[in-house]
């Protein structure tokens, strides 16, 4: 659906993307995640057809971004990461407009609106002015008007940041819910955690190049080196680390608040093998974890790398 | 039928009507026109009435001439000021705001919200322009002034009003910021309306001792409404933009230093008598008769009204500037001489 292939955007000397390619299936939710200044925005604007790259392609739907723009319109919704709203006008006319711009007929516009304001829950506000709203609600009210033409794809550009919490969650319950009507979303995000629990596929970019980019999972999975085990022992804590380190599927134990930290390599059958191994020697083990590194230690991993 | 509506009305002049009348902005501009050309109109009236009294006054006729030519400068003078305000921030406004991508990202072609802005300030010009005709009405109560002269004079004000908005627009589609872009529409305004006059005072033309057409001034000097609006009230423009330079005085060249066009309203409309002007001797030695036209006499628009030379000078820059704004305004432009190399197949 969303389908980008080498793309470069040199401003002057600086290169803002290098190469960057990646693939976004129908309805999937992409989250784009970088630091500040990693050329999130920049391919978005590409892909909105609002800059052109200096190489490569990009494709919504199966349309060339930087020969057909039309179309490629017809088919995106954009937010970007700012408001941009207009004063003197109440929320139903800020969305006619726009309605109005994406040449929807008229007889349909009342109905579309008033099925957006229901799906971003701004049905009492209506009449209000756009511009007396708070932060959240015309965050709320700029992704329905990204959607006021009912496009496949939609690119957020940030649509959470400055929010309280509450006002995220509110975000992403929406997000699902558009995910639940077939639409592909590409998000970008500098904070982590509201895309670990909302996107199926990700994207790590740094520096304007493409770090990692798969699913959530499989992304981490390559990130982050194995999997990790939390163990709690009654006393005995050096020999515990020093029989972890005697172990082949182990890679490094180490105290840490108290408890060890180890990193291995393997499924859940490899640590059983350690439980049972340290509890034949011995060793009273009062707490055994096992998890995954998160998005954030792929993403620290990712972009720590120092670009030449 | 539908895609000439669709030009005329799309979304962004509703959106910018909207916008435009709900502010207090808006009636105070209007109230403010109207004062300020009804107490210029009562002055004039004022100080006409006590030259009446002391008794150095001319006919009726001039006292309506008198006041059309006061009251159209003044609507001149007053439409340079707003619409450079008008428009000077249309497109830097909405860069501004941040909400210039959002409507490139919608099926509206980057010319069609140039479009949109220029009409909505229109409108809002064309109201000012109507606002003024009860005043304007005041002066058929003197005569001397016929509806067509009203009428053209209207036209010259509304060509130059369109003028400025263009101009405005291409500033305010080339600057990034709106205060930049409205010194530069004021600039603008000003040497269209004032420094073309400059222009025909610092270059005059020189009279051609040898020609047989009496002298007219410079064409750049037709850009400004000001020469237009004098004739049109039935006033001499005097010898505005032309220079005695090389002519023997009194060597049977010229009769008289300084050509006079002096214009007056007849049935068939403006007719302009150059007096004490070139009685020009040609080779054989016969002297023309002064010239009696009522058209510019010589240059490149010779036999034109000055008012159609301005219109026609004033759509020329319309043109121009709007062409020039509708290649800026896109985000990624795609010029004809620029196209990219075919990509492959998706």
């Amino acid at each position: 659906m969303i389908k980008v292939q080498g793309l470069t955007k040199l401003y002057g000397t600086r290169t803002a993307l290098h190469n960057v390619s990646f693939e976004v299936p129908r309805g999937e939710i992409f989250g784009f995640v970088g630091p500040n200044g990693a050329g999130k925005t920049t391919t978005m604007r590409i892909l909105a057809a609002l800059l052109d790259p200096t190489e490569g392609q990009a494709f919504i739907d199966g349309v060339d971004v930087t020969r057909e723009q039309g179309v490629v319109h017809e088919r995106l919704g954009y937010m970007p990461d700012f408001f941009g709203v207009y004063d003197q006008l109440t929320v139903t006319e800020y969305l006619d407009f726009y309605a109005a711009c994406y040449r929807q007929p008229r007889s349909r516009r009342k109905k579309v609106i008033a099925d957006l304001l229901q799906l971003v829950g701004l049905q009492d506000r209506r009449e209000q002015p756009v511009d007396s709203l708070s932060r959240g609600l015309k965050q709320r009210l700029c992704l329905a008007r990204a959607l006021v033409h009912d496009p496949a794809v939609l690119l957020l550009d940030e649509p959470a940041s400055g929010l309280d919490p509450r006002a995220r969650v509110e975000m992403r319950e929406i997000l699902r819910e558009l995910r639940g009507m077939g639409k592909t979303i590409l998000i970008s995000s500098h904070i982590l955690p509201e895309l670990t629990e909302l996107c199926t596929m990700i994207g790590i970019i740094d520096h304007g190049e493409m770090r990692a980019t798969g699913r959530v999972h499989d992304v981490i999975q390559r990130l982050t080196s194995g999997r990790r085990l939390q163990i709690a022992v009654l006393g005995m804590r050096e020999e515990a680390i020093a029989l972890l380190e005697q172990m082949p599927a182990v890679k490094k134990a180490a105290l840490v608040d108290g408890s060890i930290d180890a990193q291995y390599e393997g499924d859940e059958a490899t640590a059983a093998d350690i439980l049972q191994r340290l509890i034949g020697a011995g060793i009273k083990v009062s707490s055994f974890r096992t998890f995954e590194g998160g998005l954030e230690d792929a993403f620290l991993k990712a972009t720590s790398e120092e670009v030449g | 039928m539908n895609r000439a509506r669709q030009l005329l009305w799309n979304p962004i002049v509703s959106k910018e009507y909207r916008s435009r009348m709900r502010t207090w902005r808006s009636p105070l501009a209007m109230t403010l026109y109207i004062l300020l050309l009804g107490g210029l109109g009562w002055a004039v009236f004022s100080s006409l009435a006590s030259a009446a009294q002391s008794g150095f006054s001319g006919q009726a006729a001039n006292y309506g001439q008198q006041l059309f030519l006061w009251l159209t400068l003044f609507q001149a003078l007053l439409l340079t000021f707003i619409v450079p305000a008008l428009t000077a921030g249309a497109i830097s406004g909405e860069r501004e705001r941040q909400t210039i991508d959002l409507l490139f990202v919608t099926q509206i072609p980057p010319f069609s919200i140039i479009w949109g802005k220029l009409l909505a300030s229109m409108s809002f010009v064309i109201i000012l322009l109507l606002l003024s005709v009860p005043i304007f009405s005041l002066v058929f109560l003197f005569g001397g002034i016929e509806i067509d002269q009203v009428l053209t004079a209207f036209l010259v004000c509304a060509t130059t009003a369109l003028t400025l908005g263009v101009l405005g627009i291409l500033f305010s589609t080339a600057a990034r910021r709106t205060l930049p872009s409205t010194v530069a529409a004021y600039v603008g305004a000003f040497l269209l309306v004032a420094g073309s006059m400059l222009w025909g005072q610092l270059f005059p033309t020189t009279i051609d001792p040898a020609s047989t057409k009496a002298p007219a001034p410079p064409a750049v000097s037709y850009l400004s409404p000001i020469l237009p609006l004098i004739t049109i009230a039935n006033q001499p423009v005097s010898s505005y933009g032309i220079r005695n330079g090389n002519v023997p005085m009194n060597s049977g060249g010229f009769s008289s230093g300084s050509a006079q066009v002096i214009c007056k309203a007849g049935p068939a409309g403006n007719s302009c008598v150059t007096v004490s002007g070139p009685n020009v001797v040609s080779g054989a030695g016969v002297v023309s008769p002064p010239a009696t036209v009522s058209t510019i006499p010589s240059g490149p628009f010779a036999g034109w009204q000055f008012w159609q030379a301005t219109v026609v000078l004033q759509l020329v820059v319309v043109v121009i500037a709007l062409i020039v704004s509708g290649l800026l305004l896109p985000p990624v432009r795609r010029l004809p001489w620029r196209k990219r190399a075919a990509p492959a197949a998706a």
